[in-house]
C-alpha cells in the first residue's frame, strides 16, 4: 500500500468527512454553505477540508473573499487500482497453486503406469 | 470505541485435489517456491518456512538482480481448513496484510477462499460508521472491521 492510499483511506475514515465528499460530488460549494447542515463550527468543518485537500480529494480555490471546495475523485481511481492488482495478484497465485496440483497428478499417474 | 478500517480482498477457486493437499502446500517450502511468489522471469534464492503459530517464512526471489523478500508470520494453522498469517513486502511496502485462507472439503476436491486485509500501521482514529457508499461502490471489496 502506497502513501497516496494510505492517505486516501485515512481522510476517508471520518464520517464528516465522507458527507462532505458526498456532498460536493454534486458540485462545488463555498465552505460556509458547506459548514451549514453539520451542527460543527465553520473552523471544524475548515479541518475536515483540509485533511481532504492535503489527501487531493477536495480542491480549494478563491473567488474573492471565499473559498470554494470542489470534489476530485482521482485519489479514489487510485485506490480502485491497487485494490485490483492486489486482487489480480492471488489470483495468479491460485492459478499457480492450480497448475502445480495438476502437474503433480500427471506425474503420480505416470509413475502408476510405468 | 477504536475501529480499524481495513480493505479487504477476497478471492475464491475450487480444486480438484483434496483439502489436504491444498492446505499442505501452502507449508510445504518445495511446493510454496514453486507457486507462491514466484514470477516468471525471477530466480528463487531461499524458501523457508517454519510451520508453527509464532513461526516465520521468508520467500526470496531475484527479480532483476534483486533480492525481493516476501515474509510474514503464521497467526493460525489449522489443518486443512484454515490458515492465517501475516504478509509483507518490505522492498515496495511499510505496510502489512493480514491473509485468511479457509479451506472447503468438497465431494470432488476442496474450495479455498482467500481474504487478504491490509492494515496500515498509522490508521488509528476510526468512528463508528465505517467506510460510506463511495468506497464500498469502487469494487466491493472495502469494508469495515471493529477492532
Amino acid at each position: 500500500m502506497n502513501d497516496t492510499i494510505d492517505q486516501t483511506m485515512s481522510a476517508l475514515s471520518h464520517s464528516t468527512r465522507r458527507a462532505i465528499l458526498e456532498r460536493l460530488m454534486s458540485g462545488e460549494e463555498r465552505i460556509t454553505d458547506l459548514a451549514e447542515p453539520f451542527e460543527m463550527s465553520l473552523n471544524a468543518i475548515s479541518k475536515h477540508v483540509q485533511v481532504l485537500e492535503r489527501a487531493g480529494l477536495v480542491r480549494r480555490r478563491r473567488v474573492w473573499r471565499e473559498h470554494r471546495v470542489s470534489f476530485n475523485p482521482a485519489p479514489l481511481d487510485e485506490v480502485s487500482a491497487w485494490i485490483e492488482q492486489r486482487r489480480r495478484f492471488w489470483t495468479e497465485r491460485l492459478d499457480a497453486l492450480d497448475t502445480l496440483l495438476r502437474t503433480e497428478d500427471g506425474d503420480d499417474r505416470k509413475t502408476k503406469d510405468a | 470505541m477504536i475501529e480499524r478500517t481495513t480493505v479487504t480482498i477476497q478471492v475464491s477457486r475450487r480444486f480438484a485435489a483434496s483439502a489436504e493437499r491444498v492446505f499442505d502446500a501452502w507449508l510445504d517450502p518445495e511446493r510454496a517456491r514453486r507457486f507462491l511468489f514466484a514470477t516468471a522471469t525471477g530466480e528463487m534464492v531461499r524458501t523457508e518456512i517454519d510451520p508453527r503459530v509464532g513461526g516465520r517464512f521468508s520467500i526470496v526471489e531475484r527479480r532483476d538482480g534483486e533480492d525481493v523478500e516476501h515474509t510474514g508470520e503464521y497467526i493460525e494453522i489449522d489443518r486443512p481448513r484454515r490458515l492465517v498469517f501475516s504478509f509483507g513486502v518490505p522492498e515496495y511496502s511499510d505496510a502489512t496484510t493480514v491473509v485468511t485462507i479457509e479451506i472447503t472439503p468438497l465431494e470432488d476436491g476442496c474450495e479455498l477462499i482467500l481474504t487478504d486485509e491490509s492494515v496500515p500501521a498509522d490508521w488509528v482514529e476510526r468512528n463508528r460508521e465505517g467506510w460510506s457508499a463511495i468506497l464500498e461502490g469502487l469494487a466491493g471489496a472495502v469494508q469495515d472491521a471493529e477492532g
